[in-house]
């Protein structure tokens, strides 16, 4: 992008804009900082400045770690998401790919049903599947929201690497056909390499849904060390009607730290693969 | 316990998938643990604000009762919020917890599934003095008790002492008249009051129907189906209501939940409130000085020249669907008694007023004095939606906050007799009557 004018333009033009939407991102961020590291009374002063930070103490940080599991959860939640998400994109690899590059009758059909899926709520089906769980003994496991997030991220997945998938172009394909690969190498060795970002794009996300997911954790997983951070947090810093303000902003920080870190090291890959083939090589 | 077993009888499909998830995903997570063993019992409760009451069964009586007994409590603790999810995934699911906590009405919504233990109530009422009638209306369901009651969480008026001393108050005022006069004055002070009107569990319903009930108004009759919203006594209410929401309280209380009266009062900003003994309870352990200054009084009197509180009842029940009924209902029995019962009463410093007449004068009630008249008002509290008995219609009456809406419109600014309209039609539906 060129920019004529001088720095008047480039500050309306670039900065401006730019400062707005760096303090919508960061503001919540600053918010849970500060509020973590308020003695408790601080937080109830309405006369002190609430955005300034007065009287700054790790208490909040240490209750955390010292009275709650809060370790033990991330460890849950990192696990679960890790796998959940590797299942999720394996087996919406494996739904997206016919659906984006072969032609059979249904398939029109299929790609709709997989949507569909996507959008039917989870209040609806927490009961039954709170059900299934239960019959197969997998109450109070991990096992059982790595066995049932991918009911929501496959659908996901598949519908995010369709896209990716209906992007590469045939002939490669039908090159590598020609130079004697079967069906599934050619998918190995020349489709999904070049959906490498689409990958990116619907891990990300999967793990970031797999992460913050609630309702399934809350109903199947009720013993404290198994519990993910979402609902740790809930079950054990919201008692009756007191909220334990500083140690829900500590933990809402530390939890939302590993997301942070897996955006900004997939964060180049992401945009390549949002802007893939947007100008000539 | 039947259909497992012809479930098990012809499951290799489902045996085969319980075989695969284990194989593929043990070694990381863990096989999946097998089902309970009937020496294993699973309580599920609310985490309650004081800690040392959770903390208090872990280390004393859940130790205490595998010694005597050689059965393991497992304690699950759940938020306030996300209980009733809980108890309704257990229940509809057959597993998951063996005794449950109850909250409000539920024991009436989830009889079917909850075990009779009019038993255990009767021993126990008869060995610990006798129980209050509002126990009762908290777990008797058609003449059998499908809970055991364990305390009532009050909510009275919790004000400043200080503030209203300096208006020419040294008592509180005795009807909601009075306290309208002195929260004008306390208003123009800059303390203005601040009640909840907003979609939160307790403390909306807290005031509003006792204030209600103190102007002879109610939404069903007692016989269970004659709607009555639309009425001359309940005009009055929402015109006092309104007259009393904005000359004396914040605007902002109309989109409260239970947890901004607290951080409201707890912040100077409010001078009196309708709440749980919780307000005083944190002020004690981060602000002496506002504890110092804090009050906790009955409801006042209403035209009718009667007081009424809101009944918000913690009680036990055996879910059917429990490893095993008969060790569940032993349990239920052996934490009914004195020797457990009073230790974890007082760890909480009496917040769960009990419902048995044996602990009027127990130690921990002169712990605070100033907790006393949460036991008073165990004589005059009843469950949302009385003098109706308790019905599904009147539960989802309650639960889409029909009563709470038609006051919170009025106290916007909305005509009376408009949302009273809108009210009735609405509980008329509910009830599946014509409009």
């Amino acid at each position: 992008m060129v920019m004529r004018g001088g720095w008047r333009v480039k500050l309306l033009q670039l900065w401006l804009p730019l400062g707005f939407f760096l303090l919508f991102t960061l503001f919540p961020f600053y918010w849970m900082t500060v509020t973590s590291l308020k003695p408790n009374a601080e937080l109830y002063n309405t006369q002190m400045m609430p955005l300034l930070l007065y009287h700054p103490t790790l208490k909040h940080y240490v209750d955390l770690l010292t009275q709650t599991s809060f370790l033990l959860w991330t460890w849950n939640t990192m696990l679960v998401a890790v796998v959940s998400t590797a299942i999720s994109l394996v087996l919406g690899t494996m739904l997206a790919y016919p659906l984006a590059r072969i032609n059979f009758p249904g398939s029109a059909l299929i790609a709709f049903a997989v949507a569909a899926t996507y959008l039917v709520p989870q209040p609806l089906l927490f009961i039954p599947m709170a059900d299934i769980i239960n019959r197969m003994g997998l109450g109070d496991t991990l096992t059982s929201v790595i066995l049932t997030y991918p009911t929501m991220l496959v659908p996901f997945c598949a519908w995010l690497l369709m896209g990716y998938f209906k992007s590469v172009p045939h002939e490669l394909e039908e090159a590598a056909r020609i130079d004697g690969a079967s069906h599934f190498q050619a998918m190995w060795r020349i489709v999904l390499p070049l959906c490498t970002p689409g990958f990116i794009s619907a891990g990300i996300f999967a793990f970031t849904l797999a992460q913050n997911e609630f309702l399934y954790a809350l109903i199947f997983l009720t013993k404290t060390d198994v519990r993910t951070v979402p609902v740790g947090a809930i079950a054990e810093l919201i008692r009756g009607d007191v909220f334990y303000w500083g140690q829900l902003m500590a933990a809402a920080l530390l939890g939302s730290i590993p997301v942070a870190i897996i955006y900004s090291f997939f964060v180049e890959h992401y945009v390549a693969g949002l802007t893939a083939g947007s100008v000539k090589g | 316990m039947a259909n497992r077993d012809m479930v098990g009888a012809t499951s290799s499909r489902r045996d085969f998938l319980r075989v695969a998830a284990a194989g593929a995903l043990g070694t990381v997570v863990g096989v999946p643990a097998a089902r309970a063993a009937p020496t294993t019992l699973t309580f599920l409760h609310d985490s309650s604000f004081i800690r040392d009451f959770d903390a208090y069964f872990q280390n004393q009586l859940a130790p205490r009762y595998l010694k005597e007994t050689g059965t393991k409590i497992d304690y699950e603790l759940t938020s306030v919020g996300t209980l009733q999810t809980r108890v309704s995934a257990i229940i509809e699911t057959g597993s998951g917890a063996d005794v449950l906590l109850n909250n409000f009405n539920w024991p009436f919504l989830y009889d079917e599934k909850y075990v009779d233990v009019s038993d255990i109530a009767e021993e126990i009422g008869k060995a610990q003095g006798g129980w209050y009638d509002a126990a009762k209306e908290a777990v008797v369901v058609n003449g059998k008790w499908k809970a055991i009651p364990f305390g009532n969480i009050g909510q009275l008026m919790n004000y400043r002492i200080d503030w209203f001393h300096e208006v020419g108050y040294d008592k509180f005022p005795d009807t909601w008249e009075e306290l309208l006069e002195a929260g004008i004055k306390l208003n123009e002070k800059g303390h203005p009051f601040g009640f909840e009107l907003g979609h939160g569990f307790g403390d909306n319903h807290g005031w509003i129907y006792p204030l209600m009930w103190s102007f002879g108004a109610h939404e069903v009759e007692a016989d269970g189906t004659t709607v009555v919203v639309d009425s001359d006594e309940m005009a009055r209410a929402v015109d006092f209501a309104r007259t009393f929401f904005q000359k004396t309280t914040l605007e902002d209380c109309l989109g409260w939940n239970d947890a901004s009266n607290n951080k409201a009062y707890l912040s100077q900003q409010i001078s009196c409130t309708n709440n749980a003994e919780s307000i005083l309870w944190v002020a004690k352990r981060d602000f002496p000085e506002i504890a110092a200054v804090t009050g906790q009084t009955l409801n006042p009197k209403g035209p009718t020249g009667k007081r009424f509180h809101i009944l918000l009842p913690w009680s036990h029940s055996v879910f059917t669907g429990a490893t095993d009924i008969a060790a569940a209902k032993e349990f239920l029995r052996w934490l009914m008694q004195p020797q457990q019962l009073e230790g974890w009463y007082a760890s909480a410093e009496s917040y769960y007023a009990p419902y048995l007449h044996g602990y009027d004068n127990a130690k921990f009630w002169t712990a605070e004095p100033r907790n006393l008249p949460y036991r008073e008002s165990l004589a005059t509290s009843h469950l949302p939606g009385w003098p109706a008995p308790v019905s599904r219609p009147q539960a989802e009456v309650i639960a889409k906050y029909v009563i709470i809406d038609m006051f919170a419109k009025a106290c916007g600014g909305a005509n009376t007799k408009e949302v009273m309209k809108t009210a009735q039609a609405q509980v008329k539906q509910i009830y599946g009557q014509p409009a």
